[in-house]
């Protein structure tokens, strides 16, 4: 069986990545898939913390937190649609709007 | 596998690998998921994950036109690399704590009571309609919400675009 730490350490290891294309990356897909790879990590987390206490409770977070991501990623994405259909790019170096 | 699907998701440079990349990384996920014992959530993984938000990715990822995006790599200028860089070393700094202090005192933790490998599904669907009626209620309403969210927000009205869309589809 796998140590429940090297669970938590791939976990944080998957955050760190997700992150990284949150903070770094300027296309707005590329965002949209970091945020996608963090709700990832923390479901990993979720299983093998659930699994060493012995429950299922941490099973049933992770399936909500597989359903807000659904959403998320429905609503997130027909605003890159938006935002592409209104200023022709997707690229968060050109979208200054709110900047001025 | 753990390793090599974590190695997939940093490779992706340009939209589409990057997203088939994830698409490995998160049936890679599935498969600890399976190994874990949770198949229940391993199956709602592959299909709400790989499959359906995947498929959006990709239809988002083939409708808009990033010839131009996909040619730049990932740019990192000196204070985004020192901002990386710090924010490595503070996860690394956690995950290092946290396996240290798992050695110390998960030890002493039960080991793993029994959960057994067959009705996995079962126990996730008693808890979810007994423990978790209403948040599984609450999670129904906020799939229909965003259904119609998305329906609404990328339908688009008749706005004029403050900057000339560069997409011209001839119908109009």
């Amino acid at each position: 069986m796998v140590p429940v730490e090297h669970l938590f350490a791939l976990a944080m290891f998957v955050f760190v990545c997700g992150l990284t294309g949150v903070l770094f990356r300027r296309n707005l897909i590329m965002v949209m898939m970091g945020l996608e790879l963090m709700l990832n990590a923390v479901n990993i987390a979720f299983v093998a913390a659930s699994r060493h206490v012995g429950g299922v409770d941490g099973q049933v977070m992770a399936f909500f937190v597989i359903t807000v991501a659904a959403c998320e990623a429905a609503v997130g994405l027909a605003m890159i649609i938006a935002i592409y259909r209104r200023y022709g790019t997707v690229d968060t170096e050109y979208l200054r709007v709110l900047r001025g | 596998m753990v390793a090599l699907c974590s190695l997939m998701v940093v490779v992706g440079r340009n939209p589409v690998a990057s997203i088939v990349f994830l698409i490995f990384s998160l049936v890679g996920v599935a498969g600890i998921f399976a190994l874990l014992g949770a198949d229940f959530l391993a199956a709602v993984q592959v299909i709400v994950y790989a499959g359906a938000i995947m498929v959006l990715f990709l239809f988002v990822v083939m409708m808009l036109r990033l010839e131009r995006e996909k040619r730049e790599a990932m740019r990192l200028t000196l204070p985004d690399r020192v901002a990386l860089g710090l924010t490595v070393a503070g996860f690394g700094f956690v995950a290092w704590k946290i396996v240290a202090g798992a050695k110390a005192g998960f030890e002493t933790a039960a080991p793993a009571a029994a959960t057994e490998v067959a009705g996995n599904t079962q126990l996730v669907g008693m808890k979810l309609f007994t423990t978790y009626l209403w948040p599984f209620e609450l999670a129904s309403v906020l799939i229909l919400l965003a259904l119609v969210a998305a329906v609404m927000i990328a339908r688009g009205d008749g706005k004029p675009a403050t900057r000339p869309v560069e997409v011209d589809d001839g119908s109009r």
